[in-house]
């Protein structure tokens, strides 16, 4: 039942996102400065060491932007651990927990910032 | 079993979340067509609160580098080759106060990469894809004086630079011959490169011995006329030529891949650093530090490598870096660099490393092709110490597919912790791209940045329209410009 239902929560946020797509690019010159956490920011240098090369600056580049969906926390840390497509999956050799929940605090800070109007 | 089913219950919303957006850009046939005139349109590119940007000169044909005399008069040069095999003519110019230009000098050895001005004259690379690299000076009445010369370019990168150290000495580099070490089809075409129709022997040269594994390749001929001929190719050898294992490859100096110094006086250049792909952008810091970009492999040719992003490095004496086993500092036999279609990821060439290679100060964007370097030192522009990056953009689909355009801006980093940002790029609500691609009249294809003498003003050079149809590369005369931003009081950051 438990797991029924979290079917039917993602793919709610899925249609949602589906029809929700919009700007990925965030900060400056776009918009507002990022005012990040001390772990936003060590999650935003791993982000570049790690992620920025796929989805420079949370935008589309090889792989898909990231900056701009509601993807909640979970399923980030899952996609992050498994890999999805061509994505790799991280180890925790690769990255510590802490590591990806820091990544994940400073997504969600690029997703909760204006993008361009 | 029920965790495992809303595992993969989260994976596939992520790969729904993260989807749906491929088709805003991915599929856009705008970036492969272009109609003249190009726009040039200030108000379409976002820059920081507190700066502005602006067209200095117009009408350049492939411009690749910008620089000042000791009055600030800048001088642009213009490549006299692009990409897409139309080769033009070389020159230097001396850019007026009405936009207009004056041919201080014209050249051969195509394409000029750079430019620099120092000690009352002009040095320029000569990138040599047509008779080798060069690094010549040009005085302010034109006089051309080649100071090095027979560098090993002819190939898919070419000679890059220079940049006057600190000591005084002239920085600058070679990129290597091929994508990943060997000799394939992909440097024998006539829409896009096609060196080896000029240079048939031509192959990477290695900085130091090495020791190859004996890995052969097997791609079509394109030196013979039927289509299903067939050829083996090794690393470091010419294309048609096998290799075997523990075959010992021969350095010499110059090599390809890597960073040189010039002494002042001196006409034999020094080795400094290896073990790069395309060494393009070279900068010092305020502190004296070399810093140079480098372009990452493309999945392309006998040896496509899938993943490869562009990165920033500091460069150490003597260090190699990685080309042609390594990619950004990590081992190129991993899943991350699987081509798409192949079942193994790229295997070793080398028997042996000379050593674990560097990690990457900053990583770029893959396929952002990053390109001119510089630092700013301070003064009213602000950001001091921190790099400027110009990013030429993709080259997809030739150089690898990507879901959105990459690059095509201007990127900002902090290089004491990698973190980038942009800070110029088009206006647009979604992924960006050239200013042709948006339907606007903004940024095309920055190619070099550079701050002038009192750091009040940095100057963009933008190569123009290069629009990719297949491997069909077509670059656009007279659409070059050079852009000047400045700051014009508040200011974000520090």
């Amino acid at each position: 039942m438990k797991a029924t239902g979290c079917l039917l929560a993602l793919t709610t946020l899925a249609a949602l996102a589906s029809i929700g797509c919009g700007p990925a690019r965030r900060g400056v010159p776009f918009g507002p400065p990022l005012h990040l956490t001390e772990r936003q920011k060590q999650g935003q240098v791993l982000f570049m060491r790690e992620c920025n090369g796929c989805h420079p600056g949370g935008a589309g580049g090889l792989g898909p932007g990231i900056a701009n969906k509601p993807l909640p926390g979970f399923a980030m840390r899952t996609q992050i651990r498994e890999g999805v497509g061509a994505m790799p999956a991280f180890t925790e050799q690769m990255l510590g927990d802490a590591e990806v929940d820091a990544i994940v605090d400073y997504l969600n800070a690029l997703q909760e910032t204006p993008g361009p109007l | 079993m029920r965790s495992d089913l809303l595992r993969r219950s989260a994976l596939v919303t992520c790969a729904l979340l993260l989807g749906g957006c491929f088709h805003l850009t991915a599929g856009d046939k705008t970036r492969k067509e272009f109609k003249p005139p190009r726009r040039i349109d200030p108000a379409a590119i976002a820059v920081p609160e507190g700066y502005r940007i602006d067209p200095i000169a117009t009408g350049l044909t492939y411009p690749t580098g910008v620089t000042f005399d000791d009055q600030g008069t800048p001088y642009v040069i213009e490549a006299g080759y692009s990409y897409g095999e139309d080769f033009a003519e070389p020159r230097l110019l001396r850019i007026n106060p009405d936009g207009g230009h004056t041919v201080v000098a014209t050249g051969g050895h195509p394409p000029w990469t750079g430019v620099t001005f120092h000690q009352g004259a002009f040095y320029v690379a000569e990138g040599g894809t047509e008779g080798g690299g060069r690094i010549v000076r040009i005085t302010p009445d034109g006089t051309l004086t080649p100071i090095v010369s027979g560098l090993p370019s002819l190939g898919d990168h070419h000679t890059n630079g220079p940049a006057a150290g600190p000591d005084g000495a002239l920085y600058f580099s070679v990129g290597t011959a091929t994508n990943a070490g060997v000799v394939g089809p992909d440097s024998a075409n006539a829409e896009s490169i096609n060196w080896m129709a000029r240079a048939s022997e031509f192959h990477d040269i290695p900085c130091r011995d090495v020791i190859l594994r004996g890995l052969n390749f097997t791609s079509a001929d394109p030196r013979t006329p039927d289509p299903d001929d067939t050829v083996t190719t090794g690393a470091f050898v010419p294309f048609g030529t096998a290799t075997t294992p523990d075959q010992v490859i021969r350095s010499r100096v110059p090599c390809s891949g890597a960073v040189f110094r010039l002494a002042p006086g001196a006409t034999a250049p020094e080795l400094v650093a290896w073990g790069f792909r395309n060494p393009y952008g070279l900068a010092f810091s305020p502190e004296g530090q070399l810093y140079v970009t480098e372009n990452g492999h493309d999945e392309r040719g006998s040896r496509p490598i899938f993943g490869a992003g562009d990165y920033l490095w500091a460069v150490e004496p003597g260090r190699w870096y990685g080309f042609p086993d390594f990619v950004g500092g990590r081992p190129v036999n991993q899943e991350w660099f699987k081509p798409s279609g192949a079942e193994h990821p790229p295997q070793f060439l080398l028997a042996k490393h000379p050593a674990p290679p560097p990690q990457p100060v900053a990583f770029f964007g893959v396929h952002s092709s990053s390109n001119g370097v510089d630092f700013s030192r301070g003064g009213a522009f602000g950001h001091r110490g921190q790099a400027f990056v110009a990013q030429f953009g993709d080259q997809a689909p030739d150089t690898g597919k990507v879901m959105s355009p990459v690059g095509y801006k201007v990127v900002r980093v902090d290089v004491t912790n990698g973190v980038i940002q942009d800070f110029a790029a088009n206006k647009d609500k979604g992924n960006g791209g050239p200013g042709s691609h948006l339907g606007t009249g903004g940024l095309e294809r920055p190619i070099a940045v550079r701050f002038d003498a009192d750091n009040g003003a940095l100057y963009v050079v933008d190569f123009g329209v290069m629009t990719v149809l297949g491997e069909d590369i077509k670059p656009y005369r007279e659409t070059g410009v050079l852009w000047r931003i400045t700051p014009t009081g508040k200011k974000e950051g520090p």
